[in-house]
Parts: structure tokens; sequence; C-alpha cells
């Protein structure tokens, strides 16, 4: 336990939940930690509750685990690449989770999960745990379970872990806020579309990987130039003063991926004794902080009585153009803090 | 590509007279597309073969004529004549491309097989109707050859009985009718006429689509192929469901009872015993050393490209080397390959048109989302060698439409290796698809490797080709549902969220 400061004792179920995620072995642990990530992902709000106590007292690694996201495109190879890279650490001596986030959500449909199928060998390996995480609607949702995710596999012992996302929009910021090093995977006719790789995209990457170099030597090594040029014209990632590199690599060779890792390896370990790791992990968990907060004044604010009194009308008023937005805005955010001095803690 | 290369320049140089591929469109037919998605995507794959060949060296008058092609024959009557007829005609406009001299390079000789999609658990005696027509069909549309299926396919395998009745089919209309006597006798319908017509223009446009996607291996390799394919059996199989399309016996016309007919019955350990001892005398047997660089030559050649793929095989399984060795030899130089799982959604619920139950479904799975704090969540998996996913992918499309979260597992798993998957997804319920017999064996070993797991609460269904006396000895093990071809999608949703729920509450 780490003494939280308003944390009550964790129920029993929970409390063995906690003790085989961090100190069982085989597969015991593995369905703790299955189950651990089932109730961070619930939308239920006891659940949320035994979640938020679990992620207090389950353990921190002494030695922090390295968070890796990988993005791209559809068909840029991204599960090939992680199966063969995950397959090579294991062999390392690593014990490797990869977290897959879908943001690709139908309405009301649920999703279909076939990430495992892309990495056969993988998935079913021992010192490996793999988790495709249903859209379930909502971005933020998923994100948000995906980087508590990330605690338990750590606690669990993993101490590679890797996000994946297919880059189809706001996942890949979404990644890259919550991991250590963020590598972009890109297909080597990568020039002929170089404009439509968002620039605010390119800008999260650590590294950038041109993958299927085996297809079309010439093609890759085109598109390694092409980026690395595009990088110069890009600020690079915040508080970064080198431009990110750039490799070609085939994914179903393990050798060229070996190199790749060999490459995101010494980048974070040169950062991890230059503190710039341990400083990207702190602005990450103060962005999140305040997205938690955000987000969660947003909710009180939209189910407080008094606002939801006035909604209708206050709606109806700026509909018709007869209230200032600015005005309509204060008047509801004086209801919802209600006059100086008053208790407001309906909530 | 390359594996067909070496075949057509190992087989035009060696054996001329051999039939060298069969270019074939029956699986594209049994996954679920139509007749001119089948006819459109066989042609498009014999035309990459053709390139593929000149590529190498070959003239196209040399192979052109033993190319030979096999299609699918389903229960629409005359569509199926219409896609033969037409195959004829676009095919010789295809070959028209790499001036042939030989008016027999340019001619499409063909195989064809009734569909054993067409088949139903319910009723079974009516498949000998379907299976004759499908004949005929096949028969009025000029084919060259042709397997008619046994009555009993959806069940089992074929007993000697069902097997003797399919092969008298085809004697009965060669021997007995006269139907054979005169060479394709629908010219000249005007109804034919225009049928052919339209198959012939509906194909080209897809070729057209393929060709401009830069062939049919990047169509394949795109996952395009696939995921039209999947879309075609989506929207079919939700026609079914929702009574659009009748299937006597299945969705009309059903029986009260259904008679339980004699199936031939296997048994599992005992087949793979008994290769097991015939692998391990062979091994005793052969030249081991001769075997082993017979092989490494294999590999060599897949690795490097020079030499050719057929005759190392050929050359090494005269020494005695097994089909799987041979795979292995390529398998270390090029890898395996893997199907890309693309989703199709939304096609089901698009095509399904008995609006009230689904709706009525989907409300109850959003409420069971509500209560759980997350959608019943299902794995789809097809254990042991059966590669047969078409059921599991239609399975799958609509089950998340419905608003199940749905994994799709890989194919050829083993037993613990799904049951470990299904613990580590945290799902609810495993859903087992079974077409190739093993069921018997492989669902009570995934219900063992979930207990020991600690997954004993997840709840496994089966679904597939299942025979009837099979089920007790199923339900015994922990199955709680077996949804047999014909099954509803909708019925065997609701049953398995019936089930889920149950489970739910008594944890």
């Amino acid at each position: 336990m780490n003494g939280g400061a308003t944390m009550a004792a964790l129920p029993a179920a929970d409390q063995t939940l906690c003790d085989d995620v961090a100190a069982a072995s085989g597969e015991r642990r593995r369905r703790a930690v299955a189950k651990a990530i089932t109730l961070l992902e619930s939308t239920r709000a006891d659940h949320r509750l035994r979640a938020d106590a679990l992620l207090a007292a389950l353990p921190v690694p002494a030695e922090p685990a390295l968070r890796v996201g990988i993005s791209g495109v559809p068909g840029v190879g991204k599960s090939t690449f992680i199966e063969t890279l995950g397959l090579e650490l294991i062999a390392k001596g690593h014990r490797v989770a990869v977290l897959a986030v879908d943001p690709s959500s139908s309405l009301s449909g649920g999703s279909i999960l076939g990430d495992k199928t892309r990495m056969e060998r993988l998935s079913v390996h021992e010192r490996a745990f793999v988790r495709p995480s249903p859209s379930g609607g909502t971005l933020g949702g998923v994100a948000a379970a995906t980087r508590e995710a990330i605690r338990v596999v750590e606690a669990a012992g993993h101490d590679v872990v890797i996000v994946e996302t297919v880059g189809v929009g706001q996942s890949e910021a979404a990644v890259a806020g919550m991991t250590d090093l963020f590598l972009l995977m890109q297909l080597p006719n990568a020039g002929d579309d170089l404009q439509a790789i968002k620039k605010g995209v390119l800008e999260l990457a650590d590294l950038v990987v041109v993958n299927k170099a085996d297809l079309d030597p010439a093609a890759a090594a085109r598109a390694v130039g092409q980026l690395e040029s595009a990088m110069q014209l890009s600020h690079g990632r915040e508080g970064e003063t080198a431009r990110p590199r750039v490799l070609a690599t085939s994914a179903i060779d393990p050798p060229q991926v070996r190199a790749v890792w060999h490459a995101a390896a010494a980048w974070a370990a040169e950062r991890r004794a230059s503190g710039a790791i341990a400083r990207r992990r702190q602005s990450q968990a103060r962005a999140w902080l305040q997205e938690r907060i955000d987000a969660g004044l947003a909710e009180r604010f939209r189910a407080h009585p008094a606002v939801r009194g006035l909604w209708p009308e206050t709606l109806a008023a700026v509909d018709a153009g007869r209230l200032p937005v600015s005005v309509a805005a204060r008047t509801l955010l004086r209801a919802f803090t209600g006059p100086p001095g008053a208790d407001n803690s309906q909530n | 590509m390359r594996i067909v290369g070496d075949i057509i320049e190992y087989t035009a140089k060696r054996m001329p007279k051999f039939n060298s591929i069969s270019i074939s469109g029956y699986h594209i037919q049994e996954a679920g597309a139509n007749q001119a998605l089948e006819l459109a995507l066989t042609l498009a794959d014999g035309r990459e073969y053709v390139r593929t060949a000149i590529a190498k060296g070959l003239n196209v008058d040399a192979f052109a004529g033993r190319l030979s092609f096999f299609f699918g024959i389903g229960m629409n009557f005359y569509l199926e004549i219409a896609k033969l007829r037409a195959a004829r005609s676009l095919w010789h406009r295809l070959m028209q491309e790499f001036r042939p001299k030989e008016a027999k390079s340019s001619m499409l000789r063909t195989h064809c097989q009734t569909s054993g999609w067409s088949l139903t658990a319910q009723d079974p005696y009516n498949n000998v109707v379907r299976t004759t027509i499908e004949a005929m069909a096949a028969v009025f549309g000029g084919t060259q050859s042709l397997h008619t299926n046994a009555l009993d396919e959806a069940i089992a395998l074929p007993t000697e009985f069902s097997a003797r009745i399919a092969r008298n089919t085809q004697l009965v209309i060669q021997e007995e009718t006269h139907i054979t006597s005169i060479v394709d006798p629908w010219a000249g319908s005007y109804a034919m006429e225009t049928l052919t017509q339209q198959m012939a223009d509906a194909a080209w446009t897809i070729i057209d689509e393929v060709e401009a996607m830069g062939g049919m291996t990047k169509a394949v390799q795109s996952g395009w192929a696939k995921l039209k394919i999947e879309a075609s059996a989506a929207e079919k199989q939700a026609r079914i469901d929702s009574g659009l399309d009748t299937i006597v016996g299945v969705n009309k016309y059903k029986l009260d009872e259904e008679a339980s007919i004699d199936t031939l019955a296997i048994d599992n350990h005992a087949v793979r015993d008994n290769q097991v001892a015939r692998l391990k005398a062979l091994r005793a047997a052969r030249n081991a050393t001769g075997v082993k660089a017979a092989l490494a030559a294999l590999s060599e050649c897949a690795k490097t490209g020079s030499g050719n793929l057929l005759d190392l095989t050929v050359q090494a399984m005269r020494l005695r080397a097994t089909v799987g060795e041979v795979s292995d030899a390529l398998e270390a130089a090029w890898g395996r390959h893997r199907a890309d799982t693309q989703k199709v959604s939304g096609v089901y619920a698009a095509a399904y048109d008995s609006a009230e139950g689904w709706d009525q479904l989907k409300r109850e799975i959003a409420a069971f989302a509500e209560e759980e704090g997350r959608r019943p969540r299902v794995m789809i998996a097809k254990l042991g060698q059966d590669g047969h996913d078409r059921g599991a992918k239609v399975v799958a499309s609509a089950f998340a439409d419905l608003g199940f979260d749905v994994d799709i597992g890989p194919l050829f798993q083993t037993a613990e290796e799904c049951a470990r998957q299904a613990i580590e997804n945290d799902v609810h319920a495993v859903g087992v698809s079974t077409l190739a017999a093993g069921h018997m064996t492989l669902v009570p070993a995934i219900i063992e490797s979930l207990r020991a797991q600690g997954g004993g609460d997840i709840v496994v269904f089966v679904g597939g080709v299942v025979p009837p006396q099979d089920y007790a000895f199923l339900y015994e093990h922990g199955v709680k549902g077996i949804y047999g071809p014909g099954t509803p999608i909708p019925a065997s949703a609701k049953d398995v969220l019936e089930q889920i729920r149950q489970a739910v509450a008594a944890h």
C-alpha cells in the first residue's frame, strides 16, 4: 500500500485480485490481470470506485518499465512488427505486454477485435500478455482505461509495455500522451502521401519507421529521405532538441526489427539517464490530472440541478439570438457555483 | 505466385499433358461470393497466373491449354448456367492480351462441384434434390467434369450410402436422361442469353476494378478481395435469416421433429494414432541424410529463387519426404502466411429485414452493457486443422452489429491456447466454430483447459456442423448451446446472451 490519503481498505475479493496481479505467477496471474483490466474498463460507477482503490493499492515496479506507443495507418504492419519485436524481446528475457486500442467504433454496435489473429505467436506466448480493448463508443474512455491498464501490467512484472493504436485521428495523441517513446510507422510510398500525414502526428514521433522495405528497398530509401526533410521543417516533439531518427525496416525480418529496437533502446537509455523520461512522465501525469478534473467538472456541471433547471430556457434564448453566449455561460456557471458562501455540495 | 510460376514451368516442360493448375472459384463462392464476384475474381486469378508464367519466359501456347478452372455451383439455377457461359467468353477475351497462336490456349476448361454450403442439416434428404439441380446447372453450363456432394455433408463426413447416391446422381444425368447429348442447349434462349450478357458485364466491371488495383495479388494482399466476399456472405445470411430467401426445411416448411440419420463416426484419436505410426515406420525406413539434403536444397531454392520448386519437391518426395516436411522447408525460407482479419460490420444488420426481433435484441444487449458496465464479450474460435472460417466471420460480424464485443482468435489454435486467450481478454463466452469433425475431442478439451486455467465461468457454445447424436455428449461436457447450420443468427445470439446472463448471475 502506498498510503493514499483517502483510500479505504480493499474488499477481500479485490485484495485477492491485487495480490494475484502482483505476486502470483502463471495462469493465476494472467487471469487476475485480465479481470483487473475489465474492472478499469467498466462504465459502472461502483466498479470505478473499486478500480480506483485497486490502482492505488497496486505496487509500482522498482525498475520502471519502458512504455512504447506504436501507431500507423491500417495496413502499415503494426501487428506484424509487434509480433516480431515482442518475440525478440522475450528471447532477450523481457516480459512484454501489448495493449491494443481500437478507436474505430460504430455508433451502437460492438467491436470486432482481431488483433490476436495478427500476432499469432506472440499472443500465445506465456511471457506475453496481449489485450485488445473495445472502443466502447468514446475514445476518451478507452484511452483512460488503457492508461490505467499500463499500471496493471507493470505491477504484474511486464517490463516492456507496448500500446498499439490505429492512426486514424486523435488516438495517436492519446497514446503519445501515455508512453515514454512514441514510434510512428509509415509505408514506403509515404512520399506520395506525405501531404496526408498530419503534421501534428509527425511532431509526436520519437522514432519513425518505414516498414515493408523488403518490397521495394529503393522506395523505402526515398521515403526515409523525404520524411527526414519533412521533419527538418517541423518543430519536433516538445522538450526534445534532436530530430527523431527515421529508419527503414521489414517487420517480417527479425534482424531488421532488432536494429530498430536497438535504436529505440539507445534513445530510451539516454533519456532515462538524463531524466528526460521522468520529466515526460511527470508532465503526462499532470496533463492527465488536469484532464480528469476537467472531465469531472463538466460532468458535475451538467448534472447540477440548478444548471439543469436553467438549461432549456437559456439554450432557447441563445438559439434565438436573444442572449449573448458569454452572458449565458456566465449565468449557468453562476448557477453551478451558487452565490458566494452558499452550500453547493449537492453532488 | 512464385510457386504457381514454377509449377506451370515444370509441368509445361516435363509433363505437358498434365493439367498444371486448377484455378479455383469454388472456395470463393463457398466463402460467400455471389456468382459475378466468384467469376470475376477467378478469371482475374487466371490472368495473373498467365502473366506470371510468361514473365518466367514461357511461351503462352506451351501452357495455356493445360490451365483448368474450378467453379462452385449453387442453387441459383439460371445464374449458374449463365456464369459458366459467360466464363468462356470472358476468358477468351482476357487471353487475347497474350496473343496466343493456338485456339486451345483461349478455351476455358472447367471442373465444377455442387455447393457444400447449400446443403442443410435440417431434413437432410432434401439435399439429394439440391445436389441434382446444381449438377444439372453445371452440365447445362457445359462443365468438363463434375463433383456431386453427398446428402449428409452438412452433418458429417459422408457414409458409403450417401456417397453412392451422390455418384449415382451423375450417372443418372449422364446415362439415363440424354441431357448430355446436346452442346450448350440453352443457346438462343432469350432469357439465358440476356443473363449471360449481364453476368459477363458485371464480372468485367469487377475485373477492371482488380486491374486498376494492380492485379489479383494486390487485391488479395490488401484484403480487398476478402472484404468483398465477406460483405456478400453477410448479406446473404441476413436474407436467409429474415426469410427473404427461402431454404426449405430451414426457414420455411420446417419439420416439427427432425429424425436422426445414420452418419459416419470418426474416432479422431484412432486416426491420429494410426497416422503417427505410419509416419514413424516411414521415417525409420527411408534414407534420412538424403531426405535432409533434399529438403535443404528446397529451402535454398525458396530463398535464392534459383531452381524450380516443384522439381526439387518431386525429388524430395521420391526420397519419401512428407508433405509436412516439404511445407516446413518452404516455411523456413518464407515464413507463414497470415490471413489479415478485416472487419465487415453493418452489412448483416443492413440486409436483415426482420427489424422487430433484431431491435429488441439490441435493446437487451444495451441493457446488459448498462447493468454490467461493459458489453457482452465473446470470442469466436476456430480450433485444430480447420480453416473454414466463413461461418465464424459471418457470426462475428452479426454479433458485433447486435452489440457484442467480438474477439476473433487465430486459425488453427490448440484448445489450450484458445482458453488462454479467452481468459486474457476476459470474455464472457467462447463460441467454437467447427466444420471439420473435430468437435468431439476439441470442444471437451477447451472446456477442460478453461477450467484448468481458472476460466470455468466462461460459457462455451458450438456452431457449425455437429451430428445430432453428438449433442448429448457435448452438453454433458458442459457446452451451453449448439447451433447447427441454418440456425438464424439472432436466435443463437439471444440464447448466448441468456447463457451469459445466467453465468454472470451465478457468479
